[in-house]
């Protein structure tokens, strides 16, 4: 036994060294996993055993796991600036960083210190400013910063504190010291990627998170969760996450967290303030909100007091939180945190205002306002870092933000240093941090690459509770001050190590605070009317696909009746603005690329691209399958083949992909409200379909070949063939396309359904009354039931898709933009003066 | 000198207007030299909400709700306002621009007075070097600031065409400068970009001018709108003095202030938010009646 376990101790080592081989730390620069004298730290020996014992070619399988688990997570960031306006699959970087428990203590009880210190700051400048009459910070230092609101001065947070949740990026210097980076206050990202990473990296090592004291995460999500909710006590509200909406480049974490944590996702159409209080929009009506987890720039959150261009806020925030109605996570303001001219000023304040100095020390920093500080940057200018004092950038000068003055050409340092004479207010110095490395994997071996670790505080109670872990970002060069995920770089989950065993959390539901969720009476209607709305271009979708197939149909069965049928479908093709008024095509395949390809409204293309646009708002509300079906259909009618060969073979996929979404929204969706205005699209859609189908084809002057094609185009012909042994007759067929309920492609069946959904809608009256579309339904019910087939002409079919139409207009004013006395949503046009 | 003063603002909408919030800037108040004796504020149709504050700057806000179908609204103010005579500065009190700028920079004050608060970049004002090499002709080193800003505002007045219908309120300054026209929003724009490129204060006031000139003096341009001018810090002994580019004068008593601002943004008559499917259109009338002194 001791003989076998010396060998696999050996055996082990052999593989350390090997995995190290190529792993050289930078001179002058701190390494995580080597010592000075190169021999791997304490607390990352176990997890360098563990993957010595998995071997490289078991750990390329782990990784390529993990990356599996990413993207069928569609975990995604977005890239402003491509021009494709890209989605970027994540970049995981397939190690953790490994913090030892000591280090992590000392670390997460400086920055509760500094998260302290930064209420305090946010307190003064939003309130009596001391500090800037004390001569602690100078008024311009504060006024530069954008996220000085001056409307929120002397308005106090409701529940007195600014600074809810907060964010910090350090990162390690030469001596392995802990360094201040920059604070996040405005609406820090990564928590939810870091728990992601986790997810990932857990399942992929679980050898790591399973034998090693890791620190788990959920915990402080559920510290977080209880106390933003306490928050909405008074009205056992939902907490809103407010959102600027799928272009935001973190959207994805803003669905992912509002999901995890069970908080409601909104954008700022889904909110409205009546009075002095903030409601959300719901498919119920208005629902009060005191609790808002903003993930949007305070600049942006209000149009009426602070700036009027902004479409992605509310109108009256402000005044809302003035009445101390709402709290929000953080406080409209807290932003100005991240100015780094204030970094110039915190150790004085520090010591004025805790007595004593920050723990965690940050990167030193100059502010150029000052003459003496000015004069001594300029005199050294290639010694610094030089950042906007501000702002991310300063356009023409500082274009990718802070910069080693030294890597500038002459010429551009000259223009620097004349832009910091004139205004040396909108600059600072910093000193050049050489940051620490960490390995990451590549090709079977290690490699050292510096890092910042993001690590985030929730403040609970009187306290603040540090979450143990953190996002970390990796860089690419070795030369890593700017590394942002804008740019290449990858990100690793934080391993904090407990010092004894780990208690097993998990983010269930608690029964302290947290009510039941009623998913279906806070469906916002924004959700709804984009549900309603997916459905109805999915469907309409399908409808046009079909119109196509029987064209294809008409050529391929030989029938003789070709060249008339062709022309009434290229006719019907360009009634629905499938194709140009002037379309002059008859033959089927050169019809269907046109369709499908075409830039008219009613063509694939257009469909698609609109169906997508829906859905991207309301991504979290359905499964990922879903959502991949419409991206495939949008790629289906993008493609780059767009030649008229093999269009109508892209129909049948086209056709496919419309079932497939069809059958996920059936059974893979809870069968909530939101599911049933998904509903309620697709049948009002198909029953229009059929409704124009059977007009144009069902009409006497049709004949045989006409109903043959309406059959194939209401998809009964089995039915009809299994019901009547003889040709399509108008009667027949007729009954079965639009009166027959047992027909689930007939007009009337779709009639039934949608009655049903109706009747399960929110403002259903108890009392048995019927609403307006309601009323609307009932009748065309009626009317299906005493039609006579053989006497149903177009006239009457017209009259039952006139009152489709009226019933979703009735179900849009009801539902999504609540007329009566509030104002409409999304379809209109919203005029900002 | 006393005025009477009147502005009526019609808004006419092409569809009906189911939901409107609105923002006015359009009552005069007490300032330093400038006493409102009578202000009237008249709203057709009347709002299902009006609340009026504050803002940090002091100016006062009128905020409206409708929620009720309209077509057109008119807002009437009409107001009594007394203006102060100030009399300029001696040459050589003002103070060298240069030190402006630092005592700016080193100031401790975060009142609504304070310089800080115009030192820097807006939304309508963001950084032009182009500007500012424009403004910096006017600012050899060491000139008295006051003296300097008054050179700069008579060159805009000279160098621009003064072109009504050129641009709109959402003009951004730099394209006004490229194109030479403009109106008085554009020409104080302008102007104190060049000033905030050098780092001195400079504030944005809308107002109103006197609509017919005392006798023997031209008329000047703008008096029949809402009209703007540039508020420049000089110090902490001499503060703020206004300076109008658009007739290139020194403000005296001619001007009376409606609302002071970084730039139009903050002091904008009529903003909000108006739900409607259709166009709108708004005609602004301004009448400034000298009632004696």
């Amino acid at each position: 036994m001791t003989f076998r376990s010396q060998r696999t101790t050996d055996h082990r080592a052999e593989r350390i060294l090997a995995m190290l081989a190529r792993y050289q730390p930078v001179p002058g620069v701190y390494d995580e996993i080597l010592d000075e004298k190169g021999e791997p730290r304490e607390h990352w020996k176990p997890v360098l055993a563990t993957l010595a014992d998995l071997g490289p070619r078991e750990l390329e399988k782990r990784f390529s796991g993990a990356d599996r688990y990413m993207r069928d997570s569609g975990v995604y960031y977005r890239v402003y600036d491509d021009p494709k306006s890209g989605e970027r699959a994540w970049p995981l970087a397939h190690l953790p960083l490994v913090i030892a428990p000591d280090e992590w203590k000392a670390l997460s009880e400086g920055l509760r210190e500094r998260a302290e210190l930064l209420e305090i700051v946010l307190k003064d400048l939003f309130g009596p400013a001391d500090l800037v009459r004390d001569g602690l910070v100078p008024g311009a230092t504060i006024a530069g910063s954008p996220d000085f609101l001056r409307p929120l001065v002397g308005t106090p947070p409701r529940g007195g504190s600014h600074l809810l949740y907060y964010a910090v990026d350090v990162g390690r210097g030469p001596d392995g010291r802990w360094w201040v980076l920059g604070d996040r206050a405005q609406a820090p990202s990564g928590a939810g990627y870091a728990l992601q990473n986790r997810l990932a990296m857990a399942r992929s090592l679980p050898e790591i998170y399973r034998n090693l004291p890791v620190e788990r995460l959920a915990g402080f999500f559920q510290s977080l969760r209880s106390e933003f909710s306490s928050h909405a006590a008074a009205t056992n509200s939902r907490v809103a996450v407010l959102t600027p909406g799928p272009l935001n480049e973190t959207y994805f974490e803003h669905a992912f967290l509002a999901r995890y944590l069970g908080f409601l996702l909104a954008e700022g159409a889904d909110l409205t303030v009546r009075d002095d209080t903030l409601y959300v929009r719901t498919v119920s009506g208005l629902k009060k909100l005191e609790m808002v987890w903003r993930r949007l720039d305070a600049d942006f959150a209000d149009p009426l007091e602070l700036n009027p261009r902004s479409q992605l806020g509310v109108a009256g925030l402000v005044h809302a939180i003035r009445s101390g109605k709402v709290t929000l996570a953080n406080a409209l303001g807290s932003g100005v945190l991240e100015a780094r001219s204030l970094l110039a000023f915190l150790p004085s304040v520090a010591r004025a205002r805790l007595g004593r100095d920050l723990a965690i020390p940050h990167v030193a920093t100059w502010w150029c306002g000052q003459p003496l500080e000015r004069g001594a940057v300029i005199a050294d200018l290639e010694s610094f870092v030089i950042a906007p004092a501000f702002t991310q950038t300063i356009p023409g000068l500082l274009d990718d933000g802070a910069v080693l003055a030294s890597s500038l050409s002459p010429e551009h340092r000259l223009r620097l240093a004349e832009e910091i004479r004139l205004r040396g207010s909108d600059f600072v110095a910093q000193e050049v941090v050489k940051l620490s490395t960490m390995p990451v994997w590549n090709d079977g071996y290690l490699e050292p690459r510096p890092f910042i670790l993001r690590l985030f505080l929730a403040r609970v109670g009187d306290g603040w509770e540090v979450m143990p872990g953190g996002f970390c970002r990796i860089g690419d060069r070795v030369d890593a001050r700017a590394v942002t995920m804008q740019r290449d770089g990858r990100s690793a989950d934080v391993c904090v190590l407990a010092e004894g065993p780990v208690a097993e959390t998990t983010l269930l539901p608690t029964p302290d605070k947290i009510e039941l969720r009623r998913s279906t009476s806070s469906l916002p209607s924004r959700a709804a009317d984009n549900l309603f709305w997916l459905a109805r271009y999915m469907e309409r979708a399908e409808g046009t696909l079909r119109l196509l197939r029987a064209l294809g149909d008409q050529v391929g069965s030989g029938e003789t009746t070709g060249p008339d049928m062709l022309k009434r479908l290229v006719d019907l093709l360009v009634t629905w603005e499938a194709l140009p008024k002037d379309t002059v095509l008859t033959e089927p395949q050169a019809v269907a690329a046109a369709v499908l390809h075409g830039r008219a409204p009613g063509g694939l293309l257009s469909l698609a691209r609109a169906a997508h646009n829906a859905a991207s708002v309301i991504r979290d509300r359905f499964s990922p399958d879903a959502w991949k079906t419409i991206n495939d259909m949008v790629h289906l009618a993008e493609g780059d083949k767009r030649m008229e060969a093999g269009a109508l073979d892209r129909v049948e996929t086209g056709l496919r992909l419309a079932a497939v979404f069809s059958g996920l929204t059936q059974e893979n969706m809870n069968q909530l409200i939101g599911w049933r205005f998904l509903k309620i699209g697709k049948r009002i859609e198909r029953a229009l379909a059929i409704c124009r189908f059977g007009r144009n084809f069902g009409d006497a002057r049709s004949g045989t070949a006409g109903l043959d094609l309406l059959l194939a185009l209401a998809d009964s012909q089995i039915t009809y063939r299994r019901r009547y042994v003889m040709i399509a007759a108008r009667a027949p067929v007729l009954d079965l396309v639009v009166l027959d309920p047992n027909n689930p492609r007939s007009v009337a069946f779709q009639v039934e359904r949608i009655a049903d959904h109706l009747a399960h809608l929110p403002d259903h009256a108890a009392d048995g009354r019927l609403n307006v579309p309601e009323k609307l339904i009932a009748r065309t019910r009626v009317d299906l039931q005493t039609a006579d087939a053989h006497t149903l002409d177009g006239r009457q079919i017209l009259a039952i898709e006139q009152r489709l139409m009226a019933i979703s207009d009735e179900v849009s004013e009801r539902y999504f933009t609540h007329r009566d006395g509030a104002n409409p949503v999304g379809a209109a046009a919203s005029d900002l003066f | 000198m006393r005025y009477q003063v009147r502005q009526v603002t019609d808004y006419s909408y092409a569809r009906p207007v189911v939901f409107a919030q609105h923002v006015l800037r359009i009552v005069p108040v007490d300032r330093p030299g400038q006493t409102v004796s009578h202000c009237d504020i008249t709203i057709t149709p009347s709002p299902a909400m009006r609340r009026d504050d504050t803002d940090f700057f002091g100016n006062r806000r009128i905020f409206l709700d409708f929620d009720h179908p309209h077509r057109a609204l008119t807002i009437e103010m009409r107001a009594d306002i007394t203006v102060a005579g100030t009399s300029r500065p001696l040459p050589g009190m003002d103070p060298p621009w240069e030190r402006v700028r630092e005592t700016a920079f080193a100031s401790a004050d975060m009142s609504p007075s304070s310089p800080v608060h115009a030192l820097f970049p807006s939304t309508y004002v963001p950084r032009d070097p182009m500007i500012r090499a424009y403004a910096s002709a006017s600012f050899p080193p060491g000139r008295p600031v006051l003296e300097a800003a008054f050179d700069l505002a008579k060159r805009i007045r000279d160098d621009f065409t003064y072109a009504p219908g050129a641009t709109d309120t959402s003009t951004p300054a730099a394209k006004a400068f490229a194109m030479r026209r403009g109106v008085c929003q554009d020409f104080t724009h302008i102007m104190i970009s060049g000033l905030r490129g050098l780092g001195l204060p400079a504030a944005y006031v809308s107002g109103f001018l006197r609509t017919i000139p005392p006798a023997g003096k031209p008329r000047l341009e703008g008096a029949d709108a809402t009209h703007a001018w540039v508020s420049l810090w000089c110090g902490p002994e001499l503060g703020w003095w206004g300076l109008d580019p658009t007739n290139g004068l020194i403000v005296g008593e001619d001007h009376i202030v409606l609302a002071i601002g970084r730039d139009f943004v903050d002091v904008a008559p009529n903003g909000g938010v108006v739900i409607a499917a259709g166009d709108h259109d708004i005609a602004v009338a301004v009448d400034v009646k000298p009632l004696g002194a």
